[in-house]
């Protein structure tokens, strides 16, 4: 058993490709926290991981997603994509589709994230494989960044407005807003590159 | 997915997709059929499927089997769905026959 810290945030492919690196070393997760992943033993490569974004869709349909995925033989675990520890609270997703805007603990709340588990065959391991879809998925992602971003340069902006002046408050939401936007910029270019791609061929 | 009704194009996995469900299946088994029959040049991801099989199943050309008993979820095509299966079977062959034309399609 090993068990390692790692945080990752809105970087999923950072998080893929490490959890591909472990298996390639020979480990395997088995559980997953807010900031830990625990890992046991396994022959080198047998194992790759893909990671899904559901944050956003109501509850119901990523429990189902979820059942599909599993029908289909792979392993599930649900991660968190941000950092909160509080407990019996609901979430504002202002990115989500119908009741997938409120997230609740328990239920949806937390689990941002899917990282699914296939057994090697030696094929390539994609969840998302045609161009449209591809170019759809990265769009609720940039959304899902994008919103954070701007809900804090709309605070940045408000606290000058009410101090008029670069008070603390002004700098400090203006510099949380940075860390969101480079994700839903990384995202903005793979949504380019699909769409474009998805108006030519399949 | 931007197949519509009258007329348009179907994307290849819809078109596969409804191909499948001739007979009834599940996810796995339509995952199996694609690569089968394309020799493995199209593979389809598990989320790409689900959320076709879904917009299929909203638009009434594909209807899930037994609902409710089986452990897994299978796919059957509907009278719809067959419906718009022929009709880009004609479209397909239509646009075979000018491109034959155009292009010479010897040996086709």
């Amino acid at each position: 058993m090993k068990k390692c810290y790692r945080f990752f945030g809105g970087f999923l492919n950072s998080q893929e490709k490490w959890l591909n690196q472990m298996a390639n070393k020979g480990y395997r997760l088995v559980r997953t926290g807010k900031l830990s992943y625990e890992f046991t033993e396994c022959k080198p490569g047998e194992y790759q991981y893909c990671i899904d974004f559901v944050a956003g869709q109501p509850y119901k349909n990523v429990k189902d997603y979820k059942g599909f995925l599993e029908e289909l033989g792979y392993k599930v675990f649900y991660k968190n994509a941000n950092l909160n520890y509080s407990i019996g609270k609901a979430r504002w997703r202002p990115y989500g589709k119908g009741s997938g805007q409120i997230a609740v603990n328990p239920g949806n709340y937390n689990k941002e994230l899917l990282i699914v588990e296939k057994k090697n065959d030696g094929r390539s391991f994609e969840l998302h494989t045609t161009n449209e879809d591809k170019a759809s998925y990265y769009k609720t992602l940039r959304n899902a960044f994008l919103i954070i971003a701007v809900l804090f340069l709309i605070f940045s902006i408000i606290s000058y407005f009410q101090m008029q002046s670069f008070s603390k408050g002004v700098i400090i939401f203006g510099l949380l807003g940075i860390p969101f936007l480079i994700p839903a910029f990384l995202y903005q270019n793979q949504i380019i590159h699909f769409s474009k791609k998805s108006s030519i061929e399949e | 997915m931007r197949d519509n009704v009258r007329g348009g194009a179907l994307t290849e996995v819809t078109f596969f997709i409804l191909l499948a469900l001739y007979e009834r299946m599940h996810g796995y088994g339509i995952m199996q059929f694609v690569e089968e029959k394309t020799g493995g040049r199209l593979i389809l991801g598990a989320g790409s499927l689900y959320g076709a099989l879904n917009n299929l199943q909203g638009k009434g050309w594909i209807a899930p089997v037994d609902d409710g008993k089986g452990r897994k979820k299978e796919y059957i095509i509907t009278d719809i769905g067959r419906e718009i299966a022929e009709a880009e079977l004609l479209r397909m062959k239509e646009l075979v026959e000018i491109a034959e034309q155009i292009i010479g399609g010897k040996g086709v």
